[in-house]
């Protein structure tokens, strides 16, 4: 046997003469969508993250990968070098097109790590009350320390790669996933229809998955596009400060040559182009949090 | 107990208790990491003897257990260990530097707060006017900035371009007296200013939306039904309540000021110990990094504790909560 929520509710009979006095009733992720579609900003954010996520994935269409060295040196923006080219004459745009694909793979590979662990223990601290102390704990602690100085330290031990990047920035980032996740989970743990799964005898991890990870979910989405952001932002200040995989480009990587190579306060499209990629995505994962969190709320659709 | 005593005591414990974790967290890292802290001084090809003399002169060949408690006994002390590229106690190195990471983040977090705080009360007041969207945009915007990126922007437009501004440094080491200041103060405009961008979204739209929800609250309807102007609605009664977010936004806020302040001394090569961790991530030197966080740890959890007090004077609620 089964116990849903929707079957709970049903077995009352007033719920039964409600659903049947109003028009046919729409799923929450349907009037979610409805709301979102209504918002143009947030439709143009989603617009730019699919395109950010397009030309990660097609960057080998787009652009010839930037390696060697190039006849224009220090270059500005000009037809045949969009972007301009660098101190050893490599295409900028190049660089930009190819970095998209390494900060989106790391910051997403990253902020799924570090979703998978501050799931785990946010709703293992709001469902299990005497894990709760020393879980809330760790979590408080780390999020009152200086992430990115240890994340430094760790990432120069380690040895730079993309996989270090992705590991260094989850272990750092689950905190704060772990924190937004419990305090959703403390109000979802007492309602009712878990009592009452818990009564009819479900077992923890059938009513955590049931019950308790549905009840967080809309926590979790907007947790996803937070977490990827700041862990892109992450990924270019560790490549910025010289972190970063020596192999492969990132939008980081790409300030840190600038940086290294003295053409950071002459050559400024070598800074503005990569500079501008981290504000669109940043900015977009932010409004796009923002519209799903405006559409999802009654009160404010 | 008076409830004053007891709430500082738990506060100074919570922080020791903050610091014990961050030490212990450095500790286990550094062991569990593949880059061991001896191979990476050593030279490939030495031999098993001078590997182990190596290990024995660090107290890497005792059990892990004697470590950790070597490691808490130096650290009391104290000692942070010796640089490995300059050969100096890495205490000594990082203190002459700290001022200069504790001028910049004050400062920054000064005015980002002078400056957070009316635009807040403006936002909120204002709610959804033209106004109200062009400071939320701009808050979001800030959020969302890249620190380098702003620093590099502020550096290329205001010090190369305009020449109004020096590009990096410090000080002039020319400058005596009243001079020194103002070249102090002239070196601190560009990378405070980078800092306060960063941060400033994050005050402003906090203070926003806590001051929208007290100026619905009874206690204004009330204050305003007496007849009460608005502006001392707002700035007496409902600024001081929705004053309390904000001061904890200040504690979770500490730490990403002092990453940020680590990317801006970068960027305009200013002496502070986040200056000393980009010239130690190149040298890979590992007592400079390891020391460099504890530092800032420190630095973070002290001003913490600092903000918490300085709350607690004034307002009751949180001494006896």
């Amino acid at each position: 046997m089964t116990i849903s929520r929707t079957s709970a509710a049903g077995s009352t009979p007033t719920a039964g003469t409600t659903a049947a006095a109003l028009p046919p009733s729409e799923s929450v992720a349907q009037q979610t969508w409805q709301a979102f579609r209504r918002n143009p900003l947030g439709l143009a954010s989603a617009a730019v993250l699919i395109l950010l996520i397009l030309v990660a994935a097609g960057a080998g269409l787009i652009a010839d990968y930037p390696s060697g060295y190039g006849e224009d040196v220090l270059a500005g923006p000009s037809a045949a070098h969009w972007f301009g080219t660098d101190d050893l004459g490599r295409d900028v745009f190049a660089q930009v097109v190819w970095g998209t694909r390494v900060s989106i793979v790391v910051g997403l590979a990253a902020s799924v790590l570090a979703i998978v662990i501050g799931v785990l223990v946010g709703v293992a601290a709001a469902y299990f009350r005497y894990a709760d102390a020393l879980l809330g704990v760790i979590v408080d602690l780390s999020l009152s320390l200086p992430v990115l100085p240890l994340m430094i330290l760790v990432a120069a031990l380690a040895g730079p790669s993309v996989s270090t990047l992705v590991v260094v920035i989850a272990l750092f980032s689950w905190p704060e996933v772990a924190r937004v996740v419990r305090s959703q989970g403390l109000a979802v743990v007492p309602m009712p229809y878990v009592s009452a799964a818990r009564v009819i005898g479900g077992s923890h991890l059938w009513i955590i998955r049931k019950h308790v990870l549905p009840g967080v979910a809309p926590v979790i989405a907007v947790s996803v596009v937070l977490t990827t952001s700041r862990a892109v932002l992450s990924e270019a200040g560790l490549s910025f400060l010289g972190l970063g995989d020596p192999n492969s480009w990132s939008w980081g990587a790409i300030l840190h040559q600038a940086q290294r190579s003295g053409s950071l306060a002459t050559a400024w499209w070598t800074t503005l182009f990569p500079s501008l990629a981290i504000l669109l995505l940043v900015v977009a994962t932010t409004l796009l949090a923002v519209a799903y969190n405006d559409a999802r709320n009654p009160r404010t659709r | 107990m008076p409830a004053g005593i007891r709430f500082l005591l738990h506060r100074v414990l919570r922080g020791l208790l903050t610091m014990w974790f961050a030490v212990t967290v450095t500790f286990f890292l550094l062991r569990l990491l593949p880059g061991d802290p001896a191979l990476a001084i050593a030279d490939p090809g030495m031999t098993e003897e001078l590997r182990a003399k190596l290990l024995a002169d660090y107290g890497l060949d005792r059990s892990l257990g004697v470590q950790y408690w070597e490691y808490l006994t130096q650290l009391a002390q104290g000692n942070l260990g010796v640089s490995f590229r300059q050969n100096q106690p890495v205490l000594d190195i990082l203190l002459e530097r700290l001022p200069w990471t504790l001028l910049l983040a004050g400062s920054a977090l000064a005015v980002t707060v002078a400056l957070g705080i009316p635009l807040g009360v403006l936002a909120a007041t204002h709610a959804k006017s033209g106004l109200d969207r062009f400071i939320q945009v701009g808050g979001i915007t800030g959020q969302s900035l890249f620190v380098p990126s702003i620093g590099v922007l502020l550096l290329y437009v205001f010090g190369v371009q305009l020449g109004l501004l020096p590009i990096g440094g410090a000080m002039d080491g020319d400058a005596t007296g009243a001079a020194a200041w103002g070249s102090i103060a002239v070196h601190l405009i560009l990378p405070c200013l980078s800092l306060v961008l960063v941060q400033l979204g994050s005050y402003v739209l906090t203070l926003r939306s806590t001051l929208i929800d007290a100026l619905g609250e009874d206690y204004c309807t009330l204050a305003r039904a007496k007849g009460m102007p608005q502006r001392r609605v707002v700035w007496r009664h409902a600024l001081r309540n929705a004053l309390l977010p904000t001061t904890t936004l200040v504690g979770l806020q500490l730490g990403f000021l002092v990453g940020g302040a680590v990317l801006t001394e970068s960027i305009y090569a200013y002496p502070g110990v986040g200056r000393s961790i980009f010239e130690a991530v190149g040298q890979l030197d590992f007592p400079v990094l390891q020391g460099a966080f504890l530092m800032l740890a420190f630095a973070v959890i002290v001003a913490n504790l600092l903000t918490d007090v300085a709350y607690g004077l004034l307002d009751p609620r949180v001494r006896t909560a």
